[in-house]
C-alpha cells in the first residue's frame, strides 16, 4: 500500500535524480534508450521530435563538431551577402528540451549487441539507433581528386572552412579570370545547389569582376528547376554563366595537379578557380555500420526508415534511399519526424503512423529574385510519392513582386527551419 | 488568447463539422491509413515554425490561430481563391478532412506574439487607421478572432505588410469586399503603420 507521503518521497527520488518529477512521467511507457548519430537537418529533428512524442524516452544526440554549420544558405558566403556566423548553430536548445547532446565520433556500430562506441572510448547502448550521417565524397572517380587535394581545390559542399576556403580564392581572382563549377551526377545533396552557387557567384562577379566568366560542366543532361534558372541568370547576368551538360563534353573525368584545369571526356578545360563537387553516396558512418546497399545508399522502410538491413536502426536525410524525395534540408527534417513519430509509436506498442512528408526548397538568384519547389508526399505501396496534382515550380511567368517575396520567403524559411532544429 | 467569441465560435464550428462529418462518411475506412493532425502538422513547421510559432518575419505565425480561419484560409490556397507563391502547390496535397485536421492541430497551440519593438510613431498612425476602420471585425486591437477573424495582435509586421498589399493588389476578389473595400485605399505608409500597429499589440 502507498501512501501519500511514500509517494512524495519517490517523487522526491526522482527528482534528485535529475528527472522531472511529473505525474506523467509516473504513468509513461517503460523508458527506452535511442541514440542519435549526427546533429543536422534529419538528426536534430529526430532527436528534438522523439522527445515530444514521449518525454519518457531517453534521447542522446552525438555529434562530432561543437556546433553545426548550415549548407543550406552557404551560397550567400559566396555571393557576399552573409557571413559563416549566421549559419552557425550550437545544440543548447536541444540540451534544454532534455536531449542528452554528447559531443563524440561514432567509430563503431554494432548492431547486434545494440551498442556504438565512440573515439572518447564511451559506449552508448540503445533500443533504437537513428543516423543521420548526410553524404560522403567518392574521391575514386576523378583523377587527381582526393580528401587532401579538396584543401586546394574546395567542394565547398559541406559548409564551413571549404565555404571560406572557395570565397577566398574567388576573392582573389583577378577580373576577367575564369570560374569553373564541376557539377556531379544525380542523386546527390541539394541537387539546386550548383546552380543557385553559379548565380550567387554571378552576382558578387558583377558588382566586383564583371569582366569573369562562369562555366557549370555538369555529368547530366538536365538539372533542377532548370528553366527558372536559366531565365535568371540571363535576366540578372546577361552571359556570365555558361552550362555545358554531360551530352556537350561536360562530363569531367580528371583534374590536373596544379588545379587549374579540367580534364574532360573530349577536351581540356582551364580555368583560374576550380569549385569541384564530387561525386556522392552515404555518410561515412552508414558504410562503417554497413547500412549502404551497392548504389552506396541506404535502403529503408519508408514508412519508419527503419533500415532494410540492420533491425532497430534507422537512416534518415541525405543517406537513406526516401522515393521520390530529393536529398534536401528540409526533406530531411521532414523525414526525422516521420522516423520520430515510428520509432515512440513502436516503443510504445503501437502500430507505425501513417506518415505524411514535404519538401519545400527555395534557390536565391538575386537578392530580390527567389525560386522555389514543394513537393507533398504520402507512402503508396511502401514507397514515398508525390501527391498527384500537388508541388512543383514557382511559375516561370511569375512578376517581380512574386520573385522578390520568394527570396524573403527562402530567408524566413531558414529562419524557422533552423529554430525547429536548435530551439 | 482568452479572446474568441465563444458563441460565434462554435456556430461557425458546427456548421462545418456537420460538412466535415458528411465529408468523413465518403471516405472509404482505412484506419491504418488516416494520418495524425500532429503528422500532417509538422510537416508545416519546417517554414512556420515549430508550431507554427514562427521566427522569420515574412512567414505568419499560425499556432494559435482560429480554426475556422486556418481551414478557410488553407482551403482558399488550395481552390487558388486565394493568390499565393506556394502555398497553393502544397495545399493541393491534402483532403479536405486532413487540412481540418491541420487547422484544428494549429488552433490547439499557444499563440507566440513576436518580441519586436515598435516605434512610438508609427504605431500611433497604425493605431488611427485601425480604430477607424479596422476595430468592428478584428476587435480588441487584432486581438479578437470571431466570426473566422485571424488574429493580428502580436503578427509579424513584415507578413501582415505583405497581406495587406496582396489584398490591395488584388482588390475586390479580397475576401472579405468589406475589408477590400477600405485597403484599397490605403498608402503604401498607412499599410505599414498598420502592419507595425498590429506588431506592437502582444
Amino acid at each position: 500500500m502507498t501512501d501519500r507521503r511514500t509517494f512524495l518521497k519517490g517523487a522526491a527520488a526522482l527528482s534528485a535524480a535529475g528527472l522531472p518529477a511529473i505525474p506523467g512521467l509516473l504513468r509513461a511507457a517503460p523508458k527506452a534508450q535511442v541514440v542519435v548519430i549526427g546533429g543536422g537537418y534529419g538528426g536534430t529533428i529526430a532527436a528534438k521530435y522523439l522527445k515530444r512524442a514521449d518525454p519518457a524516452i531517453r534521447v542522446t544526440l552525438i555529434e562530432q563538431n561543437p556546433v553545426y554549420v548550415s549548407c543550406p544558405l552557404s551560397n550567400e558566403v559566396l555571393g557576399g551577402e552573409r557571413d559563416l556566423d549566421s549559419l552557425t548553430f550550437d545544440y543548447r536548445g536541444l540540451t534544454r528540451r532534455g536531449v542528452n547532446v554528447m559531443q563524440d565520433e561514432i567509430l563503431e556500430v554494432d548492431p547486434e549487441q545494440h551498442f556504438v562506441r565512440g573515439r572518447s572510448g564511451n559506449r552508448y547502448n540503445y533500443d533504437r539507433l537513428v543516423v543521420s550521417p548526410g553524404v560522403d565524397f567518392r574521391w575514386d572517380v576523378i583523377d587527381g581528386m582526393s580528401a587532401e587535394a579538396a584543401g586546394r581545390i574546395p567542394h565547398a559542399w559541406k559548409a564551413g572552412p571549404q565555404t571560406v576556403l572557395l570565397r577566398r580564392q574567388l576573392e582573389a581572382m583577378d577580373d576577367g579570370g575564369l570560374f569553373a563549377i564541376v557539377a556531379p551526377p544525380n542523386p546527390f545533396r541539394c541537387p539546386p545547389g550548383p546552380y543557385e552557387r553559379a548565380a550567387q557567384v554571378a552576382h558578387y562577379f558583377t558588382r566586383y569582376k564583371p569582366r569573369s566568366k562562369i562555366i557549370i560542366y555538369d555529368a547530366k543532361d538536365a538539372f533542377s528547376k532548370q528553366a527558372l534558372f536559366q531565365a535568371g541568370w540571363k535576366e540578372h547576368y546577361g552571359n556570365m554563366i555558361e552550362w555545358v551538360p554531360g551530352a556537350a563534353g561536360g562530363i569531367i573525368e580528371g583534374i590536373d595537379p596544379d588545379g587549374r584545369t579540367l580534364i574532360g571526356q573530349v577536351d581540356e578545360y582551364p580555368a583560374d578557380v576550380i569549385n569541384l563537387i564530387p561525386h556522392q553516396r552515404a555518410g561515412a558512418l552508414a558504410q562503417l555500420a554497413g547500412l549502404t546497399d551497392d548504389s552506396g545508399w541506404c535502403p529503408v522502410d519508408q514508412r519508419s526508415f527503419e533500415s532494410s538491413i540492420h533491425k532497430d536502426i534507422h537512416v534518415i536525410g541525405d543517406a537513406c534511399i526516401a522515393g521520390d524525395m530529393p536529398k534536401s534540408g528540409y526533406a530531411a527534417n521532414s523525414q526525422g519526424k516521420v522516423c520520430a513519430a515510428a520509432i515512440a509509436a513502436s516503443l510504445n506498442g503501437e502500430p507505425i503512423p501513417a506518415p505524411s512528408y514535404v519538401n519545400t526548397c527555395y534557390s536565391i538568384i538575386a537578392p530580390d529574385h527567389g525560386i522555389s519547389v514543394a513537393g507533398v508526399y504520402e507512402l503508396s505501396d511502401g514507397r514515398i510519392t508525390g501527391v498527384p496534382g500537388a508541388g512543383g515550380l514557382s511559375p516561370m511567368d511569375a512578376d517581380a513582386r512574386s520573385r522578390a517575396i520568394e527570396a524573403k520567403f527562402a530567408h524566413g524559411w531558414f529562419r524557422n527551419i533552423t529554430s525547429d532544429m536548435f530551439s | 488568447m482568452s479572446n474568441q467569441s465563444p458563441t460565434a465560435g462554435a456556430s461557425a464550428g458546427c456548421r462545418l463539422a456537420g460538412c466535415i462529418l458528411a465529408l468523413a462518411l465518403m471516405q472509404p475506412a482505412a484506419a491504418s491509413d488516416v494520418r495524425s493532425p500532429s503528422m500532417l502538422a509538422n510537416t508545416c513547421a519546417g517554414c512556420h515554425g515549430t508550431d507554427g510559432a514562427s521566427a522569420g518575419e515574412y512567414l505568419p505565425t499560425i499556432g494559435g490561430m482560429d480554426k475556422d480561419y486556418l481551414y478557410a484560409v488553407m482551403s482558399d490556397y488550395k481552390t487558388g481563391l486565394r493568390p499565393s507563391t506556394i502555398m497553393g502547390r502544397i495545399m493541393r496535397g491534402y483532403s479536405d478532412l486532413e487540412i481540418w485536421a491541420i487547422a484544428g492541430y494549429y488552433a490547439s497551440q499557444p499563440w507566440v506574439a513576436t518580441d519586436r519593438v515598435a516605434e512610438a510613431a508609427q504605431v500611433h498612425v497604425g493605431e488611427r487607421i485601425h480604430d477607424q476602420q479596422c476595430e468592428t471585425c478584428h476587435e480588441d486591437g487584432g486581438r479578437g478572432q470571431k466570426d473566422e477573424t485571424p488574429r493580428l495582435a502580436g503578427q509579424w509586421a513584415e507578413y501582415t505588410r505583405y497581406a495587406l498589399e496582396t489584398c490591395r493588389s488584388i482588390g475586390r476578389r479580397c475576401d472579405p469586399r468589406k475589408m477590400a473595400e477600405r485597403v484599397m485605399q490605403l498608402s503604401d505608409d498607412e499599410i505599414d503603420s498598420l502592419a507595425r500597429y498590429y506588431e506592437s499589440r502582444k
